[in-house]
């Protein structure tokens, strides 16, 4: 994989978490009930987001081709 | 022994590690060498690393401002760990290719990195004034936070100008001896206290005032409908609020002179792995969220000056709880502000001395640089202490508005990274009305345009004049420009 298609892949899938998390498509977090593990419902979608991409950026970072790259100066 | 006694010495012994540790760390490093007290010598570990990006994310906004949001605004309050967790995303991919062409031409700070590129001096010199007082006017906010924890915690006995000039003289003392490796590790320190202190005392303020988290949250949705939702009635904020909120801050975040600076501390793979595990910090924010939330229907707002002393207010006056609760709650929002500060404080010398003082007069050796990067540690502190102190309207207003105006860097840094048609009278341009807009929309204006947050309407204007002015005032090629993009990707 090249280092600009990674960027691409980096951009576009953090970018569906991140827009779930406002508006329009926070709209389907968007409510008190019902709860999930004790949390109101929009708690809970704040916080199962983050944990998902914090999920993401860790398979990320193992598929980065450059991950190793030694500092050439 | 009073509570407030006990109290009073953890603070105290707090203050005296965190400096020790601060002294310690600057020990048997080059103290004439720039390069290590502006990066560190550019070789920060992972760990330190973390917490260096982690302090500077839990300032004294967040254990203070954090549970006043969630008590005065409830849902809103959920912004603040949205934008924690993606705002450092970017870092992955723009972070090491700042550092290597930092490390190619020797820039250490934002104004060196778009001076460089757009070769314009009045640019970095324009970044250099509005760093130095959006930092003064950050510091003001953590110093006020610092010396209100002092005097609640000992029960007014220690006066708010006192505790501002202890904790802060601290802070200054082992920024300017020991430069970003002090601040780093002092950041170390006191990010662990934080973390333990916000669970176990955040927990605990639940569960004394409801029993558990879902019974807490059953009653507060009974009791006040709407109140943890967005844009419905009974909650406190609009979605086009909320939205804008999140994005401005977001995009604002590493934008930020002490954080865009950190990509030239350490090497690639340390960027990326900080940027992994990063979005843990949002988490640790989550209990002092509750504790807003368990003051809600609890405690009256006409009983506290400002939502933001929720958290100290609910631990003195309506829990009863021992007097090292007190010294632990007030080390961690010492803790929390200190490490905010000392990031700050560094990185505004170093912002205004290259971007400002090069520029007006050049041919400064690196050691005079160095010199003036210390005295101005110095001289930064006294200003951000007098305005904490002594106020000051007009003062604040224009502080305020340099504060909102960082986010309008942006163009002109993606544009440095990604495009090489941009030139810098349209980064100028742009930068300049993108302040005013921001300005005008934030302390001037009763209302904005579809409830758009102040920042992003300037950003708006910004892009579309760096857009606008770049397409018709390009003439030749400039060598740097490629090169700025060619790097590292």
């Amino acid at each position: 994989m090249t280092k600009q298609k990674f960027v691409k892949i980096y951009s576009l899938s953090l970018l569906v978490p991140f827009l779930l998390m406002v508006y329009p498509l926070f709209s389907l977090g968007n409510r008190a009930t019902p709860f999930v593990l004790g949390l109101p419902f929009s708690i809970f979608w704040v916080i199962f987001w983050i944990i998902i991409t914090f999920i993401i950026v860790l398979f990320l970072y193992r598929i980065d081709p450059d991950k190793d790259e030694e500092e050439v100066n | 022994m009073g509570q407030w006694q006990i109290a009073m010495i953890m603070m105290i012994g707090y203050l005296f590690v965190a400096l020790l540790i601060g002294v310690l760390a600057g020990r048997k490093q080059d103290k004439s060498s720039l390069e290590e007290f502006t990066v560190a010598g550019g070789n920060l570990g992972l760990f330190v690393m973390w917490f260096l990006m982690g302090g500077a994310v839990f300032s004294a906004f967040s254990f203070l401002g954090a549970p006043g949001w969630a008590f005065s605004r409830g849902a809103p309050a959920l912004y603040i760990i949205t934008y924690t967790a993606f705002a450092i995303l970017p870092w992955y991919i723009i972070g090491p290719k700042i550092g290597k062409i930092g490390r190619k031409h020797n820039i250490y700070t934002v104004s060196g990195f778009l001076q460089k590129r757009y070769t314009s001096r009045i640019l970095a010199m324009l970044i250099g004034i509005i760093t130095l007082l959006a930092s003064i006017q950050y510091l003001a906010t953590q110093m006020k936070g610092m010396a209100y924890i002092f005097n609640i915690m000992t029960e007014g006995r220690i006066p708010f100008w006192l505790g501002a000039l202890l904790s802060y003289g601290i802070v200054v003392v082992y920024v300017a001896t020991g430069g970003l490796r002090a601040a780093a590790w002092s950041d170390v320190f006191q990010g662990i206290l934080m973390i333990v202190i916000s669970w176990t005392v955040g927990l605990t303020i639940v569960n004394q005032l409801h029993g558990s988290i879902p019974e807490m949250f059953s009653n507060l949705t009974k009791s006040n409908p709407g109140f943890l939702e967005i844009g419905v009635e009974g909650s406190t904020m609009s979605p086009m609020a909320y939205t804008t909120t999140i994005l401005v801050s977001t995009i604002g975040f590493l934008m930020w002179p002490h954080l865009f600076s950190k990509s030239y501390a350490t090497n690639a793979r340390t960027i990326k792995k900080t940027v992994l595990v990063y979005p843990v910090f949002a988490l640790f924010l989550i209990p002092l969220l509750f504790v807003g939330f368990s003051a809600v229907n609890v405690i009256d707002s006409s009983q506290i000056g400002s939502p933001d002393e929720i958290l100290p207010f609910l631990i003195t006056t309506v829990l009863s709880l021992p007097g090292w609760v007190y010294g632990l709650v007030g080390a961690g929002a010492l803790a929390a502000a200190m490490s905010t500060a000392d990031a700050i404080t560094h990185s505004a010398s170093l912002e205004f001395t290259d971007g400002f003082v090069r520029n007006v007069k050049k041919d400064l050796s690196s050691k005079a640089t160095l010199l003036i990067m210390r005295i101005g540690v110095f001289i930064i502190g006294g200003l951000a202490y007098f305005i904490t102190v002594f106020g000051g309207q007009g003062l604040i207003a224009l502080l305020l508005g340099a504060y909102g105006s960082i986010v309008q860097f942006a163009p002109g840094v993606y544009a440095a990274l990604y495009s090489k048609r941009v030139t810098a009278p349209a980064v100028i341009t742009g930068l300049i009305v993108g302040t005013l807009v921001n300005y005008y929309f934030q302390l001037v204006a009763e209302t904005r345009p579809l409830d758009i947050d102040a920042g992003i309407l300037g950003l708006i204007c910004n892009v579309a004049l760096v857009i606008l002015i770049s397409s018709f005032t390009q003439v030749k090629e400039l060598p740097i420009a490629e090169e700025y993009r060619k790097i590292g990707s």
